[in-house]
């Protein structure tokens, strides 16, 4: 168990130079103890970056990693008591799944009693107690990638276990399982688990808190709802949610703001926008955008375009006032076609100003 | 403690270079002694410890008087190694690319059981190999002819050759060839017009150790050749009499290594792999 | 035009790649073939380009037999899961490539090239190479390969699975808008993910352990899934599926939890059966199903729970935020009107009537 503080820590590949080009921007952050992390963003946003420089495969070019209070940035990562997980199964190829699991323990010279109830522990708790005899090379990916998890887990002086888009090889159905594993993981063992992801459902359902990244830079740092409800840039609200965030091209008006000719309520919106020739947009997720009828207040014409059903739920493709909005629809709600009116919940509009939040309504 | 670390890994690298580039630089000043400088202790500069003389290199331009026409067999080498290496490089890889991508099956022999009979040519010591091959050249009456120590050659080269490239064509992914076929190539064409332009480091590897195999060889050249057709490793012991020529053997020396070094110099920049690197991500 | 697969078989060191796969595709229909990973969906989808020959079984297109035909002379296009694009061609050589295979006029070329290009967006990048592009690029350039064609039979196998979440939903959207001008081809698509399947609003052909499980509309097999495993694998998240018992009065699910018997479970005799729910259409209300909580997933909009009742566990999928601690215990509404019924044998009894 660790608390991790990020120091001013940055990452520019090339000599040192007044202005670096970075492949990480200078951020500060601290892990708590016991926590589970996600770190989000498309390829090539610096997660991975972010993640091997804690766990010491990168020395940063700037900047200190502490863990605990005790410096390890020039630590290699042998000693740091950190345990990696990566997109592919690592595993020792001529042993069995119990030799694989015990390694770690058998290089520390633990008494092999103790040995095999730590490894019997981590195995039960994977579901892998079955298969502790067998070869490890003959699993399938997803055993595979839990032996990886599982020989993280026997180390009991284990201070952090990051994850570098571990699930990447398993398919949707496993990785249901998966993820209910590596949260009673975190729930038993109580250790900092950091996640790397590009899957913001992956991010959403594991992680306490979630470290929104773009370009290098940490965009937002929050719980998987404060993210939803409040994305603090527009980026955010496109990369969580599935659909993502509506953004409708707005101005300014009395009381509130206006798309095209229609008026929609937005106290306060014009107090808060002060400079001239700013780009607005008004943002609201597809799951606050309910289809009704004319007579509901503050009921928008639309136009229907077209429903997709996707399983557990619905997406009907709208435009208002030519413009593109998704709502997001349960099943056995019926969909009127052609011309039908929406209305955009309360409190669950975001105002952008530039693509940075400035008011919410 | 990084200054000290820093000094002492360019002080190591300076001294493995100074033992790499030394023989060179001896064998430089060597040919520019006379047989006078050459007894008196080591001397090391030019004009400030000897007198330098272009004796050593005036032999190699001369036969008679401890001298020998050294432009003959240089060329006759040229033209061995040259031919020699073209073919086994072209024949190698043609027999690596079926390696590579067909499967071939005889009783209980497989591919890489054909691949290791190629390569365990190298692996059994030239002298086996001496008797066989002149009896084999004398029977085709072409002992002492550039023709049959090229036959000879390329049967020696050719191993390498496919040796190199049967590595390299599996790092080319199936996938590319499979597109290919896709796309209308027949399999000479996915060879020709996909494969192969993306094989160029390994084209430059298996050339470049075809080229220096095939120029220093030795023992082939002396024991297959006599008098009409000599090679320049041959030509250069024959430059031996009573009292060793340093100054001669030097500038013979500098001048048969001078090639390779140009070729390596000239396709270096081929080596680099990373031309391959986005094929995959 | 239809390509009919017949009994297509394949084992590899004796595991069952394709294991007796018959179907028929229609021109200019979309079909994905949906299953887990090493279910045959390569294997098979090799197989119908001809670059790996099936032990047993044939495949004709139009009444010619396939299996005489080598791969060069064949009207096929593949993408891959990893973006293959020929490394040493510009990106306007490589899509003009199997144009100049066919020895066309430069000028055809050059305009086929180009409007294969706008298609699918890569008119500012013709001149670039594709080690230079990013995964979404490169596998632009892959498919635009393959659309320029204009072959009988397109094939993708995974195309999204290597690339970032949100740029997999832009481009399934791309892919529905080119797909949907592509009239003349039978275009065939292989994914993990039913969700693909939905979206695409495709023929599905459900594929388990080399063989063909199911094979129909995708909003059908997803109403009705012929087993349980389609059950299990065509649905994300998975169907929850406990074993139960039907009597006149009512079924009872694990050992305890009685429900009455739906009008759609009317018809069945009684006996055991393996009763199956979505996640979906779990509720927290009274008088349910009396559950502990074992843990509570929360994402954005939504949560997951999984419950445990008994010996009976399952997942619920609810809408909006829910916070329950572990260990809390919640009710469980499950209507009985929802529930799908499957013989022991993992057959489908029963399915629930879709609004």
């Amino acid at each position: 168990m660790a608390r991790i503080d990020l120091d001013h820590l940055a990452h520019a590949y090339g000599a040192p130079s007044a202005s670096p080009t970075y492949a990480l921007h200078p951020f500060s952050h601290t892990w708590e103890d016991g926590e589970t992390y996600a770190l989000l963003g498309p390829s090539g946003c610096g997660k991975t970056t972010l993640l091997n420089i804690m766990s010491g495969i990168v020395r940063p070019s700037e900047g200190r990693v502490r863990f605990d209070g005790r410096d390890v940035t020039d630590l290699p990562t042998a000693q740091r008591n950190i345990a990696q997980v990566f997109q592919f199964p690592v595993i020792y190829r001529t042993m069995s799944v119990f030799e694989n699991l015990a390694f770690p323990l058998r290089c520390r010279h633990m008494p092999e009693r103790e040995i095999r109830e730590r490894v019997g522990e981590v195995a039960e708790l994977l579901n892998l107690s079955r298969y502790l005899g067998r070869a490890a090379l003959r699993l399938s990916a997803d055993a595979k990638q839990l032996i990886s998890l599982g020989r993280g887990l026997v180390r009991n002086d284990v201070a952090a276990i990051l994850f570098d888009e571990p699930l990447t090889v398993i398919d949707p159905q496993l990785k249901f399982e998966l993820r209910r594993k590596l949260k009673e993981v975190n729930r038993r063992y109580r250790l900092t688990l950091i996640y790397v992801t590009h899957d913001q459902t992956e991010a959403m359902t594991l992680a306490n808190k979630i470290v929104v990244m773009n370009h290098g830079r940490a965009v937002q740092i929050g719980t998987p709802q404060e993210l939803f409800e409040r994305p603090e840039d527009a980026f955010v609200g496109y990369f969580i949610g599935s659909p993502a965030m509506n953004m409708l091209d707005c101005r300014l008006a009395e009381g509130g703001v206006e798309i095209g000719s229609l008026h929609i309520a937005f106290p306060g919106a014009d107090r808060v926008v002060t400079k001239a020739g700013v780009r607005l947009a008004l943002g609201v997720r597809p799951e606050f955008v309910e289809i009704t009828d004319a007579s509901a207040s503050e009921a928008i014409p639309a136009r229907l375009i077209d429903v997709k059903s996707i399983g557990a739920f619905r997406v009907a493709v709208l435009e208002v006032a030519g413009q593109r909005i998704r709502s997001k629809v349960p099943v056995g709600m019926p969909i009127p076609y052609g011309d039908t009116f929406v209305r955009f919940a309360h409190g669950r509009r975001l105002l952008f100003a530039d693509d940075r939040l400035v008011a919410s309504a | 403690m990084n200054a000290l670390y820093r000094i002492l890994k360019y002080a190591a690298i300076l001294l493995w270079s100074a033992f790499v580039i030394a023989p060179f630089l001896w064998a430089l000043t060597t040919s520019f002694k006379t047989a006078n400088g050459i007894t008196g202790g080591p001397t090391y500069i030019p004009w400030l410890q000897y007198r330098p003389s272009l004796q050593g290199w005036r032999d190699l331009f001369h036969s008679g008087g401890g001298g020998i026409q050294i432009a003959g067999p240089y060329l006759s080498s040229l033209i061995v190694t040259i031919s020699a290496s073209l073919v086994s490089l072209v024949l190698g890889t043609l027999a690596a690319y079926g390696l590579s991508r067909f499967t071939y099956r005889a009783g209980f022999v497989r591919n890489a059981d054909i691949t290791f009979f190629f390569i365990s040519q190298r692996i059994m010591p030239p002298v086996v190999l001496a008797i066989p091959f002149f009896l084999m050249l004398q029977f085709l009456h072409l002992l002492d002819t550039k023709i049959g120590l090229i036959i000879v050659y390329i049967a020696l080269l050719m191993p390498i050759a496919v040796w190199v490239m049967v590595d390299f064509f599996n790092t080319v992914p199936r996938e590319l060839d499979q597109s290919a076929m896709l796309d209308g190539c027949s399999p000479f064409e996915t060879f020709w017009r996909v494969v192969l332009p993306n094989s160029k480091p390994g084209l430059v590897v298996a050339g470049l150790f075809c080229l220096i195999f095939g120029w220093n060889d030795f023992f082939f050249a002396f024991t297959l050749t006599f008098t009409q057709t000599q090679l320049l490793p041959v030509a250069i012991v024959s430059l031996n009499s009573s009292v060793t020529p340093w100054w001669s053997l030097s500038a013979a020396a500098l001048v048969s290594v001078a090639p390779l070094i140009a070729v390596a110099f000239v396709l270096e920049r081929y080596l680099s792999r990373g031309s391959l690197a986005g094929t995959i991500k | 035009m239809s390509l009919i697969v017949t009994e297509l078989s394949r084992r590899v060191d004796g595991v069952a790649h394709l294991d007796g796969v018959s179907c028929v595709l229609e021109r200019g229909r979309f079909y994905v073939v949906a299953g887990q990973t090493l279910s045959g969906k390569t294997s098979l989808l090799h197989a119908l380009a001809g670059l790996e020959t099936p032990d047993a079984g044939k495949i004709s297109l139009d009444g010619k037999d396939l299996a005489e035909m080598p791969v060069w002379a064949r009207s096929v296009s593949l993408v891959y899961q990893q973006f293959i694009n020929y490394p040493h061609l510009t990106v306007y050589e490589n899509i003009a490539f199997p144009l100049r295979r066919r020895h066309l006029v430069a000028t055809e070329v050059e305009r086929m090239v180009h409007e294969i290009a706008a298609t699918v967006g890569l008119t500012p990048l013709l001149l670039r190479m594709p080690g230079t592009l990013s995964g979404g690029q490169q596998q632009r350039v892959a498919l635009a390969r393959s659309l320029v064609k204009g072959s009988d039979l397109l094939l993708l196998d995974e195309p999204l699975v290597n690339l970032d979440y949100k740029l997999r939903e832009q481009l399934r959207e791309e892919f529905l808008n080119i797909f949907a001008k592509q009239s003349h081809s039978i275009l065939v698509y292989a994914t993990t993910d039913p969700l693909e399947a939905l979206l695409f609003d495709a023929d599905v052909l459900v594929m388990h352990e080399g063989r063909l499980l199911q094979v129909g509309a995708a909003q059908h097999v997803y109403a009705h899934p012929a087993t349980t495993t389609v059950a299990r694998i065509f649905s994300d998240p998975p169907m929850n599926l406990l074993s139960g018992h039907l009597d006149a009065t009512g079924l009872r699910l694990a050992d305890d939890v009685r429900l009455p018997r739906s009008g759609h479970l009317g018809d069945l005799p009684p006996g055991p059966y393996i009763f199956g729910f979505r996640p979906g259409d779990v509720g927290l209300a009274s008088p349910g199903i009396s559950s502990e909580v074992e843990l509570a997933e929360i994402s954005g909009s939504e949560t997951f729970l999984h419950l445990r009742h008994e010996t009976m566990r399952f997942v619920a999928h609810l809408s909006g935020v829910r916070t329950h601690a572990p260990g809390e215990n919640v009710e469980a509404f499950l209507d009985g009107a929802k529930l799908f019924a499957f013989t022991p044998d993992g057959k489908l009894a029963a399915a629930p009537s879709r609004v």
